[in-house]
């Protein structure tokens, strides 16, 4: 890179190349150049195939200003030496840009691009020290890396503006730059950390979720404890406020359950929490309080549920159609029907569903076998199920 | 002076045959485009330096219809005269 080749390197590779002695090889080449000088000098003109033309052209006088005094004066008209290169030769050269294409672009993309330009040019200077014009005429090994990092910049602002980015990294992989790769790890790096905060939050929120059962029904039940001694009516628009939020949620997060084995699981964990802290904490608090209190308490707790069942409700049984929520809790427990083995999957819900004909009426098992927490029943136990008597 | 009168000249004053003087022009040709490409440059005594240099891209604008064109950077081979070369022409 940025070697400067002399006559007899240039002969040395031509020996090998050609096969003839150094000697002959930089005698070769020194006429080669020694005819192009002296007859573009005498005759104006050489076409050398695969090179390109040398040519002598004629410049005007001109005039000129001295840009340290402002005089004016005249650049006296002189020859000078033109070459130019064979129009292969010329493509080849041009190979690694020869993907680009010009194009046409708007006057505020122009604009757009000539900031840019100013601010990269900014941002160049600084770590390189050196002015670019400087630069331009020493032709050293910065400027040519300088150059090509410009190109690459430019590109990349130009296809920014094309709104084509995926010939982006196309280039970058022809031509990779220490700054081109820097920027694109810092952009990488920053992309990584937002993809992390985006992850740790919803593995948060799923975390919370799935904890919520747990920690509400506890929440609930101190809830309860507190409220049960003064007033029931708090608890129960707590309740009714909670769950139901929680339902919903559940039943958006598992897209609304058309088959029964896949409503199986959303209905699990939504069902439950909705209930369970109604009545089996509401019941036991009952005993102290007069009995007309009971439907009346019992009653908006269901009326939380009826959201989260009206979901589910396409899976009822057809003389189950008519079966209101206020059904629900008109039966009372009256002795053992049968004893039920819980099979792994199974939850209450099943058992009722499949004891009762309907899986609304689970409540009455959880509270029969003093279940606390039905959302985690192990698999093997044996379940009681109440014979259920409607009032 | 033409491609054909150059190799002429050249065959003759090497003292080989035209053929062969075509054949070497080739190899030299072929030689120097692998140093252009590996970005160095042919530098020689009396003659002058041939390299590649690489041209920015720009914006120019059709002055009749003022359509802006954004053209491409691109390399380009460079020819600069040495100074004593430059002399001979005055």
């Amino acid at each position: 890179m940025d070697n400067k080749i002399n006559l007899s390197q240039l002969a040395e590779r031509l020996a090998q190349e050609g096969g003839m002695s150094k000697a002959a090889a930089e005698q070769f080449v020194k006429n080669f150049f020694d005819i192009i000088s002296q007859r573009v000098l005498s005759e104006g003109l050489v076409k050398v195939k695969g090179l390109g033309t040398f040519k002598l052209i004629q410049m005007e006088d001109r005039e000129s200003v001295n840009v340290n005094t402002g005089e004016r004066f005249t650049i006296e008209g002189h020859q000078k030496i033109s070459f130019v290169p064979d129009a292969d030769l010329k493509e080849r050269i041009n190979k690694p840009f020869a993907a680009f294409d010009t194009v046409e672009i708007t006057k505020e993309q122009a604009d757009e691009l000539a900031k840019m330009e100013s601010d990269k040019d900014a941002d160049d200077s600084e770590p390189e020290e050196k002015p670019q014009p400087v630069k331009e005429e020493k032709k050293s090994a910065k400027e040519k890396r300088l150059a090509q990092k410009q190109a690459q910049k430019a590109e990349a602002a130009r296809k920014k503006a094309e709104k084509q980015l995926q010939k982006e990294p196309q280039k970058g992989d022809a031509n990779p730059t220490v700054k081109d790769i820097t920027q694109k790890k810092s952009t990488r790096c920053l992309l990584k950390v937002l993809i992390g905060i985006l992850i740790t939050i919803l593995v948060l929120g799923l975390t919370l979720f799935m904890l919520w059962p747990l920690v509400g029904n506890r929440v609930l039940d101190i809830v309860d404890k507190s409220l049960n001694k003064e007033k029931i009516e708090v608890v129960k628009e707590k309740q009714s406020a909670d769950p139901v939020e929680e339902a919903v949620k559940k039943e958006e997060v598992k897209d609304a359950p058309a088959q029964e084995p896949a409503a199986k699981p959303a209905e699990k964990p939504a069902d439950k929490p909705a209930v369970q802290p109604a009545q089996p904490q509401n019941k036991p608090a009952e005993p102290a309080a007069k009995p007309a209190e009971k439907p009346a308490q019992t009653k908006p707790a269901t009326e939380t549920k009826y959201p989260v069942v009206k979901l589910n409700a396409q899976d009822e049984a057809k003389d189950l159609s008519e079966f209101t929520l206020a059904d629900v809790v008109n039966y009372t427990m009256d002795g053992e029907l049968t004893t039920h083995k819980l099979l792994k999957g199974e939850t209450l819900t099943v058992v009722a569903l499949k004891y009762y004909g309907s899986k609304k009426l689970w409540p009455y098992i959880a509270k029969y076998n003093n279940i606390k927490d039905p959302a985690r029943l192990s698999p093997g136990i044996i379940i009681k199920v109440p014979v259920l008597k409607s009032k | 002076m033409n491609n054909k009168q150059f190799l002429n000249e050249l065959s003759d004053k090497c003292q080989i045959g035209a053929d062969q003087a075509s054949v070497q022009v080739e190899n030299l040709l072929g030689v120097m485009e692998k140093i252009w490409q590996d970005g160095d440059s042919v530098s020689l005594s009396g003659f002058g330096v041939l390299e590649v240099k690489k041209k920015n891209e720009r914006v120019s604008v059709n002055p009749t219809t003022g359509v802006r064109m954004l053209v491409p950077p691109k390399l380009v081979l460079t020819y600069k005269p040495s100074s004593l070369l430059k002399e001979k022409l005055k």
